[in-house]
């Protein structure tokens, strides 16, 4: 059977174009040829008939067994993480409820990438735009990582490189500057289309870069005296923007080093504002491949805060720096985990010697220390889903388009919610 | 099984009951006047010296989309400055600016509110919207959709197309979004910041060409001959800036006779006159609304303290980015239907603009003669937290609070303002038509909003206090579908309440240029987009009510 419009959350675009053929025990996209858009979907073929069965230390039990066993581990633990969120909003609905019943922390696995978009938004906000807006209104697009079309691989052709638009010839065919660093590849020979300025600047790292065009935006002419390459490459760009109707900077958090992620999105942000004086320009950071921003956006809004969040206190904590869920796991801070994780296989949990509940995909390899694992159905796919797109504006559905017996991870945490 | 409520004083303007003593039943979730023979009392609450209402109804407040998770991260300090404890059956949270989602159920109805319908769901974000809103408990919920700032409306006025075309778009973004009603915010003006606009009267042409006029006009005839109870409601251009009611005026006339709504019209009722160039044009405004029985209004109070402005209105938040406070601002350009601007402030009863506007709000209040015209706001979060009603509420009904108050705000503003000459005090029947019946009324909400024989059982029972203030923060009781769900001001019960959206009929003819359109420019598909009332129940979580409309 083909289903159409499917929508696919390996990445934060949330495309939902895709034909995707099942079969008894396959699934198989029809219209797509990246790579990691086929493996989303075919790492969850498994046969009907051999579905995988819930285990408790590594032996195969009911799912009510498993369930059991779970409510035990978290009774008995003095300081749960609720980690992963690697799922539908209705998952992670029920994992944040069960965090707040249990006074648990609970955080993204991609947690660490979220934190220098959201310190930013709090301390100075942020301009912002959306994916249509990009594909119709933008004739100037400037990415920060030519790594970022590979971790968003239908970003150029979906968005960037529309056949038409709703503006004129140059949001149609817009001009592209991609900026990698000397700490990139060199990819220059990947990009053929003329519309693509492709730009390895003769720098460390992407965060120097931002910082140059940061300073030529907050005071232009000082740049001039110091000329060099690099700044007159960088001046160049300025002046591209000032040539442009709308202009849309592109970043992936995760392509920038950590320790100073914050910094560098701050740049980006007060460059904007500043031209946001004169002209359009606007943001367009990228993320959400893991669900991160669904998991986030749920969280924000039953605890008035984002995650990380502890309720330890009785009341929901947001703490980035005490609450992070994969430092809590490396200082030995949790006493047992929970790992939510339903989109992919590889989300397998991170190794750790304490108790561990697994609700994950089907297909998942667990390792024999893990205390519970339940299998349950992937949303999208076995279940009907929903999901937050990169931009945290678009939400799209995920469709059910095949038929297991797989239990659905929202019910699952609901019950294990129920009895405790 | 009925509950009695017996020796409670009722107020049901929509049955012109004004303080008649008098007994009620539930029976069913329903409001009963008899006890029918085969039933048997099971409950009864004695409540005498006792005011008895409708559960209130808050027909303009922001409380779910993807702004309000904006606002929400960006007060992070407000957020942590006011925790929410759970118990057995609360959940936590934490807010006072813009609590999350459960305290947001939960406060309303401890302030005996059964209903909250969100002004601004964007359309490509409705599905977050009701999500947010399926997991506010409490009260029942709804929203208006967004138009007149989409690149698809616009288009089909550059071509001319005709009234009914437009009409049947109208009708299916409001099935398509699961919605009761339409908002434009700064119609044509979002779309024209797109361009680096920054400034857009009512008859001026926007970068499509097309006036806020013409679609002020288009948008209100489609509601209008749709049969769509609630009239189109409309935050007009230029909010905030001085001089800006003669734009409001114009607004007003742009809907040819026809229902329109002017939301937190406060913030668009602004002379030019004086030392600051800043004036109170309240009176022009109440005038106006007096004289043309098409118009009505909620009044977007302002108060003093520190809050966060979400809007939809890129434009005008952009303008008015400088005052933030704390200093930080978000804009956004969203997905060709619309944007956003969320903008922390904080209004000063020293500040002349900020005492003038409180001034202003008080003078409309006290202008528009007609209770059921006009409408009990603060914009939440905008003007104010929504917690703070009840005060606004004692503003309105005790004259000499109101002065103590207005003798302390900046002197020059006291100048400009004739306040205190206005010697109406509101009566617990006005307050009841304006927070109840009339907003039930202007929504379609046939059995809302009232007490009689049939009706809803959501009642709110306050014990009579001299402070009415201190009555209208706690009620004593509150019934939401005959379940009682707040007792002495706290929440004893939890309940989910439902969505209440309107399924205008219309030319299913009209998908195919919107399929063409999707296809075309937008980064979802039409199928995708649209959310189905199995949707609704099964993903996000809200039981569906469809209200009639009647086309003309
Ligand atoms: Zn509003």
């Amino acid at each position: 059977m083909q289903f159409e419009h499917v929508t696919c959350p390996h990445c934060g675009i949330l495309c939902d174009d895709l034909t995707i053929e099942v079969n008894e025990s396959s699934l198989k996209p029809l219209n797509v040829d990246h790579p990691h858009c086929i493996r989303g979907f075919t790492q969850s073929s498994f046969d009907s008939v051999k579905l995988p069965s819930a285990k408790v230390d590594g032996k195969n039990v009911s799912l009510d067994e498993a369930i059991n066993k779970a409510v035990g581990v978290l009774q008995s633990s003095s300081q749960p993480l609720i980690n992963g969120l690697i799922a539908d909003v209705q998952a992670c609905r029920k994992a944040i409820a069960l965090t707040d019943k249990i006074g648990g922390v609970v955080d993204h696995a991609n947690g660490k990438y979220m934190r220098a978009n959201i310190a930013v938004m709090q301390r100075m906000g942020k301009v912002k735009t959306t994916l249509a807006e990009v594909r119709n209104r933008a004739d100037h697009v400037i990415i920060f990582g030519a790594e970022v079309l590979d971790r968003f691989p239908r970003f150029l052709d979906r968005i960037l490189s529309p056949e038409k638009s709703l503006g004129t010839e140059n949001t149609t065919n817009k001009t592209i500057t991609i900026i990698d660093s000397q700490a990139q590849q060199d990819v220059s020979k990947s990009f053929d289309q003329t519309n693509i300025n492709y730009l390895r600047l003769d720098m460390p790292n992407l965060e120097s870069i931002i910082q140059v065009l940061q300073s030529t935006i907050q005071s232009p002419d000082k740049v001039d005296e110091a000329e060099s390459n690099i700044t007159k490459t960088i001046k160049s760009v300025y002046t591209k923007i000032f040539d442009s109707q709308y202009t849309t900077i592109v970043w992936n958090t995760g392509l920038l080093n950590t320790d100073t992620a914050e910094q560098t999105v701050q740049a980006i942000t007060l460059s904007i504002k500043e031209l946001m004086k004169e002209i359009r320009c606007v943001g367009l950071p990228l993320g959400g491949s893991k669900g991160e921003i669904t998991a986030n956006q749920v969280a924000t809004w039953q605890t008035g805060i984002p995650l990380p969040v502890a309720f330890m206190s009785g009341t929901p904590v947001h703490d980035p720096v005490l609450y992070d869920g994969s430092t809590m796991l490396e200082n030995n801070e949790a006493d047992s985990l929970l790992w939510l994780s339903t989109y992919s296989a590889d989300d397998v949990p991170p190794e750790t010697t304490i108790p561990t509940i697994v609700i994950g995909h089907p297909n998942m390899g667990i390792s024999k220390q893990t205390t519970v694992f339940i299998p349950v159905g992937v949303p999208g796919i076995d279940n009907r889903g929903l999901a937050c797109r990169t931009d945290s504006v678009a939400t799209l559905p995920l469709q059910k388009i095949r038929n297991s017996d797989l239990p659905v991870a929202s019910d699952v945490l609901n019950k294990i919610n129920e009895m405790l | 099984m009925a509950i009695k409520l017996t020796g409670g004083e009722i107020y049901d303007p929509a049955h012109q009951v004004d303080g008649k003593q008098q007994d009620l039943y539930i029976v069913d979730g329903k409001v009963l006047h008899e006890l029918p023979d085969n039933e048997k009392i099971t409950e009864t609450h004695d409540l005498n010296g006792c005011i008895v209402m409708a559960g209130a109804i808050d027909l303009h407040t922001h409380i779910g989309g993807g702004k309000v998770n904006i606002a929400r991260t960006m007060m992070l300090e407000d957020e942590h400055a006011h925790p929410h404890h759970g118990s057995h059956i609360c959940r936590s949270g934490n807010g006072h600016v813009v609590p999350s989602t459960f305290s947001t159920g939960y406060r309303y109805a401890e302030m005996g509110y059964t209903a909250c319908f969100e002004p601004a769901v964007l359309p490509v974000n409705a599905r977050q919207a009701h999500m947010e809103m399926a997991d506010t408990p409490m009260v029942d919920k709804g929203g208006y959709v967004l138009l007149g700032n989409d690149d698809f409306l616009l288009s089909m006025m550059q071509k001319n197309v005709s009234q009914s075309a437009i009409n049947d778009y109208v009708a299916w973004i409001l099935d398509a979004s699961q919605c009761i009603g339409i908002k434009v915010v700064n119609a044509g003006g979002v779309h024209a910041f797109k361009y680096n606009q920054r400034r857009l009267d009512v008859d001026e042409s926007g970068p499509a060409g097309i006036t806020p006029r013409d679609i002020i006009t288009k948008l209100s005839r489609a509601v209008h001959e749709l049969g769509v109870p609630h009239p189109l409601h409309v935050h007009a251009s230029n909010l905030g800036i001085p001089g800006n009611f003669k734009s409001t005026l114009a607004t007003m006339t742009a809907a040819d006779g026809l229902p329109i709504h002017l939301t937190h019209i406060q913030f668009h009722s602004y002379g030019t006159e004086g030392d600051y160039k800043f004036s109170s044009a309240a009176c022009e405004i109440a005038e106006a609304i007096n004289s043309q029985p098409n118009v009505t209004a909620d009044v977007g109070q302002i108060m003093f303290g520190q809050t966060i402005t979400t809007s939809g209105d890129t434009m005008m938040q952009y303008f008015g980015h400088e005052h933030a406070h704390p200093k930080k601002w978000t804009v956004m350009d969203i997905e060709c239907e619309m944007g956003c601007g969320v903008i922390p402030f904080k209004y000063r009863d020293k500040s002349f603009v900020n005492a003038l506007q409180w001034a202003i709000g008080l003078e409309i209040f006290l202008q528009v003669n007609d209770p059921w015209r006009v409408f009990l706001t603060t914009d939440h979060p905008n003007g104010a937290p929504f917690t703070s009603y009840p005060h606004l509420i004692k503003l309105l009904m005790n004259r000499s609070f109101r002065n103590d108050a207005f003798n302390i705000i900046h002197k020059d503003a006291q100048k400009m303002s004739n306040l205190v000459s206005m010697d109406r005090e509101y009566s617990l029947y006005e307050i009841a038509i304006m927070t109840r019946a009339a907003s039930a009324k202007i929504l379609g909400l046939t059995s809302q909003g009232h007490l009689g024989q049939g009706a809803s059982a959501n009642i709110t029972v306050y014990r009579k206090q001299d402070d009415v203030e201190q009555m209208f923060a706690k009620p004593t009781l509150v019934f939401k579908n005959g379940t009682l769900i707040v007792k002495d001001g706290a929440v004893i019960k939890t309940v989910k309440g439902i969505t209440h959206v309107v399924k205008p009929e219309y030319d299913m003819g009209v998908e195919k240029s919107l399929t063409k359109y999707f296809d075309d420019y937008q980064t979802i598909s039409l199928p995708n987009f649209k959310i189905s009332t199995d949707e609704m129940i099964e993903c996000i979580g809200n039981e569906v009510e469809v209200h009639p409309c009647t086309p003309k």
